[in-house]
């Protein structure tokens, strides 16, 4: 046997961004940072189906979102993504237990749960700017998504989903392939705006900023 | 550059989120193995190439990334309407009758 030890690291692990966060300060116009290595769990099933809307609320306790919203609870964020398609956000250390539940709940349904953890990562992008930024870089109406609503769209070349939980900022889930892209972009357009890799504001009841409290299990090391 | 409503979205987007995806509605013979060379053919790859309304396929690429019918003017870019594909097809099947 080759000696194959697989690792998790962050996309963004080249700009090690842990390095340069500095504290929030008002006078930085628009921050960002990552809220690494969380879970994605991709739900598929007609939502419009009780009995597929049903076993989606009774595998995560959280309702099924209507068209560009979404939902959370205890086990994360759920993303409306289409008519027959929810993304869920959690926290990596959920997603075992999640997906046995979704494959439980689903059975017999013309539905599936898959984990896509390894092909996404989240980025919150805030301060008072940063609205003005998403404008540099793509061609939604951003200022009309409001808190509960989330716009898949395109910034630059790449496609995000933009969540809006609050008026502080907003929630960038974007490709794991893109994301070094997007990153670069973000930075460049924003350097008007005395961009800073601010620290993360304190959970509190954010539904995205609890699940890096929640735990991934980079932080312990990955067993041979 | 110009906006289409997607009806999965309940949105209005820019262009820039979606494919183009072809003229909408093109009937597959029904029967493959006795359609004639000429027939095949014509379903594969002749297209009307319409100057005026037109029935066409968009894909919502960068939202739900469903595919929908658009009824569109190629001449003005004047969108008449935009469905979801079995919605449009009942628009697309009254017109063509009359
Ligand atoms: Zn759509």
């Amino acid at each position: 046997m080759p000696n194959f030890q697989p690792y998790l690291q962050s996309p963004l692990v080249n700009f090690n961004l842990p390095a340069q966060t500095v504290p929030a300060e008002a006078s930085q116009k628009v921050r960002a940072n990552e809220l690494p290595l969380m879970g994605y769990i991709v739900l598929r099933g007609e939502l419009a189906d009780t009995a597929v809307a049903q076993a989606i609320t009774k595998a995560t306790g959280l309702a099924v979102p209507t068209a560009c919203r979404f939902s959370s609870g205890d086990a994360g964020v759920l993303i409306w993504q289409s008519p027959d398609e929810c993304l869920l956000v959690t926290a990596r250390n959920y997603v075992p237990a999640l997906l046995a539940a979704c494959t439980e709940a689903f059975a017999g349904l013309f539905a599936q749960a898959v984990d896509n953890s390894g092909g996404l990562t989240t980025v919150y992008l805030s301060g008072v700017e940063h609205v003005t930024l998403l404008r540099h870089l793509g061609v939604y109406d951003f200022e009309s998504v409001t808190p509960g609503d989330v716009a898949s769209t395109v910034l630059g070349k790449a496609g995000a989903l933009v969540c809006r939980v609050d008026g502080d900022g907003v929630f960038l889930v974007i490709r794991r392939s893109f994301a070094d892209y997007l990153w670069l972009l973000i930075t460049k357009a924003a350097t008007p705006y005395r961009f800073a890799v601010a620290k993360l504001p304190a959970a509190g009841k954010s539904p995205f900023l609890r699940l890096v409290d929640a735990g991934s299990p980079a932080k312990r090391p990955v067993a041979a | 550059m110009f906006q289409i409503h997607c009806p999965h979205c309940g949105a209005t987007r820019e262009e820039e989120e979606f494919s183009y995806a072809g003229e909408a509605y093109i009937a597959r013979p029904a029967n493959p193995e006795e359609a004639s060379d000429a027939e095949w053919g014509d379903y594969l790859f002749m297209r009307k190439n319409t100057r005026g309304w037109f029935w066409e396929q968009w894909q919502h690429t960068a939202g739900c990334r469903k595919v929908i019918a658009v009824k569109r003017h190629t001449g003005s870019y004047e969108i008449a309407g935009s469905w979801t594909l079995a919605e449009g097809k009942e628009h697309y099947l009254k017109e063509s009758e009359a």
